[in-house]
């Protein structure tokens, strides 16, 4: 077997408001080791899982991952995120996984392998031992919580079961809602992962898990860690193994991920269209009780239902808060998946067909009152509009970042898409009043635009940037 | 304990005090202004509140700025002090500013509120962000996570003040602003700079007050949690 470290926490301190939850704390994780995690309720052993997997701020200290004996990489310090983690297995204290998909999606991404390159036997033999086969169609919300919790700590497991490289597994009160059978079914299957040179750290308060560790960590009062010998229990068992090596997450993999569940249950699409619509009729209504309107009024009139559709909490927040789905993505993509999430989260292709709905009910047989260019042009102020999609997306995601984003005024922060929104506006009453101008001066629609997408994008670098910077 | 209650008491009554007087004055010793230069020349005289809200929620937010700075780079509790009193004070003036705001404007302006224009714009955007960051504050739990997305939506906050001066520029020059008021680049009365500058005087005071209370609640609200985490770990027997 292998010799070395895998991971290591260097004078690690973390704070919970001010106080101290790991303090001064120096971890090496071995080849072919099992560590358990015990301490009292709060003690910090979920916080401790999360600072191995580099998603908890550090008031001190470094987090490391060595690819071999040599290199070491830095993955998170005081300073923030600096890289990547390697290829882990991880179980959440809450799952991670969306109700929206399928085992076997589920424990494909979580293997890190595609579809294509995967052997269906050996993850239907993983599924088959843990008695999911029969389910790996189904939705993760139809399963029962027993189900769910063993399909999430499969899913810690099997990238290790298929990595031929020895590499790290967190798992986070694994054995919570297991019974017996998974149970030691869990520690024989640890057990043969560590003969293998994989290093597993558990968090539990279960005995017999604890009886399995090589080592046992209590993090004690004010966040200090005392180290003692574990009793090794555990029966090496048959299981499943890989030659090939798979790919790293990446943002492919979210990509299809969030497009998978949006065409499953497309709640994004149609809580973005709904209000939309409505706003669509009330306008229609206002015209029409008001006589004409003011060329002003009537291109945001034609903008409003567009507009609205990008200001809407994108649904992948949803499925990102649901059982801590997004922390599963953020320790694996790290700092891309802010400016990725809220690409994905912004609305991209209602605004266009919107504003030619708008266009046609608000203005309808009237369009020849407006200039010959406007229905040719009119496609290009929502074009803008996605950008300001994408920084309302990325201010969602901001507010998302606090634990109880829901019951955050999050709208107060969209305040300042305004501006783009007037510029326009602006722009499109100067197209249905004076057409297209090519000029580069400021009454030139394209250059009313290009300011509404550059001030949008500014807001949407600051809140993307900042946060991981 | 007793002292700085004491204390913030006496600076928040010296500081009402003030701005009764000076709003008082204003409509009773400083000479009305020209009627036909103004609509409503009266109403004008809420400048005597409105300029004090705004220079005082000016301190406020550059005590949220540094306080958002310092806990960003540094995750010192000291910034966290000055992030917490600046949003606080920062929501109350900034409210006061744009409630009085579209009261002056309306005579400046003929329009309650004018998109175009930089000052009020921004107050009402970091006004917005203080709003947010007051309740945020108040429906989180208290931890570092919590307090480095507040401290970057504080940043983000201060952010939008070129981006906002920017669009109110570009916006401006399509829209020229309607101007009621003719312009004059002359200096203030003496007597009314003296209003004014007793108005500030005093609300200043109010300021010191309020934020001393705000900060001795917060550094109370900090140590009872600290001791109920305390007594749910059974370390106190």
């Amino acid at each position: 077997m292998q010799e070395g470290d895998l991971l290591e926490l260097k004078d690690l301190n973390v704070l919970r408001g001010s106080r101290e939850v790991l303090k001064d704390v120096n971890f090496k994780l071995n080849y072919g080791e099992i560590v358990v995690l015990v301490g009292d309720n709060g003690s910090g052993k979920s916080t401790f899982i999360e600072s191995c997997a580099g998603i908890v701020p550090f008031k001190n200290g470094e987090l490391y991952f060595y690819e071999d004996e040599d290199s070491q990489n830095v993955i998170r310090n005081h300073e923030g995120r600096k890289s990547n983690i390697p290829k882990i297995g991880i179980t959440l204290q809450k799952d991670g996984i969306c109700g929206e998909e399928t085992v076997e999606e589920r424990i494909l991404i979580a293997s890190e392998k595609s579809s294509k390159n995967y052997d269906s036997d050996k993850l239907g033999q993983i599924l088959s031992d843990w008695g999911l086969n029969h389910r790996k169609s189904d939705r993760v919300s139809l399963l029962s919580g027993g189900l769910k919790r063993r399909l999430s700590v499969i899913c810690g497991l099997a990238p290790a079961i298929l990595s031929p490289k020895p590499m790290t597994v967190l798992l986070d009160e694994p054995s919570v809602g297991l019974d017996k059978s998974a149970r030691i079914l869990f520690i024989n299957w640890i057990r043969t992962l560590a003969s293998r040179g994989h290093g597993i750290i558990i968090a539990t308060h279960n005995n017999d898990v604890i009886k399995c560790a090589d080592r046992i960590i209590k993090i004690e009062k004010k966040g200090k860690i005392k180290e003692s010998i574990g009793k090794s229990e555990g029966v090496i068992v048959e299981m499943p193994t890989c030659n090939s090596s798979s790919n790293l997450t990446s943002i492919r993999h979210l990509t299809s991920w969030a497009l998978k569940m949006e065409i499953r249950n497309p709640i994004d699409t149609v809580g973005r269209v709904t209000p939309a619509l409505v706003a669509l009729l009330l306008s229609f209504s206002i015209i029409e009780g008001n006589g004409p309107l003011s060329v002003d009024i009537l291109s945001s009139l034609i903008l409003l239902p567009a507009f609205i559709t990008c200001i809407i909490s994108p649904a992948i927040i949803n499925r990102f808060n649901e059982a801590e789905c997004g922390k599963w993505w953020h320790i694996m993509l790290g700092s891309k998946i802010r400016p990725i999430s809220s690409f994905l989260g912004a609305s991209m292709i209602l605004p266009i067909p919107l504003t030619y709905l708008s266009w046609f009910i608000l203005i309808g047989n009237k369009s020849d009152e407006y200039s010959y260019d406007t229905l040719f042009w009119l496609w290009l102020p929502p074009l803008s509009l996605i950008t300001v999609g994408m920084a309302s997306s990325a201010l969602h995601f901001l507010v998302s970042d606090l634990r109880r984003s829901n019951s955050s005024a999050g709208s107060l922060l969209l305040i300042a898409l305004i501006w783009p929104f007037l510029e326009l506006s602006d722009a499109l009453s100067i197209l249905m009043t004076s057409g297209m101008s090519y000029s580069l001066s400021i009454q030139s629609p394209i250059i009313g635009c290009i300011i509404a997408s550059v001030s949008s994008i500014l807001i949407w670098i600051v809140v993307v940037y900042l946060p991981d910077y | 304990m007793v002292v700085t209650k004491g204390a913030s008491l006496l600076f928040i009554i010296i500081g009402l005090v003030g701005a009764s007087i000076s709003i008082l004055l204003g409509f009773l010793w400083v000479p009305s202004l020209d009627p036909s230069t103004v609509n409503g020349p009266e109403s004008f005289r809420i400048i005597y509140w409105h300029v004090s809200f705004a220079w005082c929620s000016f301190l406020a937010f550059l005590l949220l700025f540094i306080g958002s700075i310092i806990w960003y780079l540094k995750k010192d509790e000291i910034g966290w002090r000055f992030f917490s009193v600046g949003s606080d004070m920062g929501l109350l003036f900034g409210m006061g500013v744009i409630t009085s705001g579209p009261i002056w404007g309306s005579v400046a302006w003929g329009k309650p509120w004018d998109w175009g224009d930089l000052r009020l714009n921004s107050f009402a955007l970091l006004t917005s962000v203080a709003l947010f960051l007051v309740l945020a504050r108040r429906a989180q739990q208290d931890t570092n996570q919590t307090r480095d997305t507040l401290s970057i939506v504080g940043l983000f906050g201060f952010s939008l003040v070129p981006i906002t001066a920017m669009a109110t520029t570009w916006y401006q020059k399509q829209h020229p602003p309607i101007i009621v008021v003719s312009s004059e680049e002359t200096g203030l009365p003496s007597d009314m700079l003296f209003v004014l500058i007793l108005s500030f005087i005093s609300f200043c005071f109010i300021f010191v007050g309020f934020s001393i209370i705000t900060d001795r609640i917060h550094q109370l609200e900090l140590k009872m949690e600290n001791n109920q985490k305390n007594l749910d770990e059974g370390w106190l027997n």
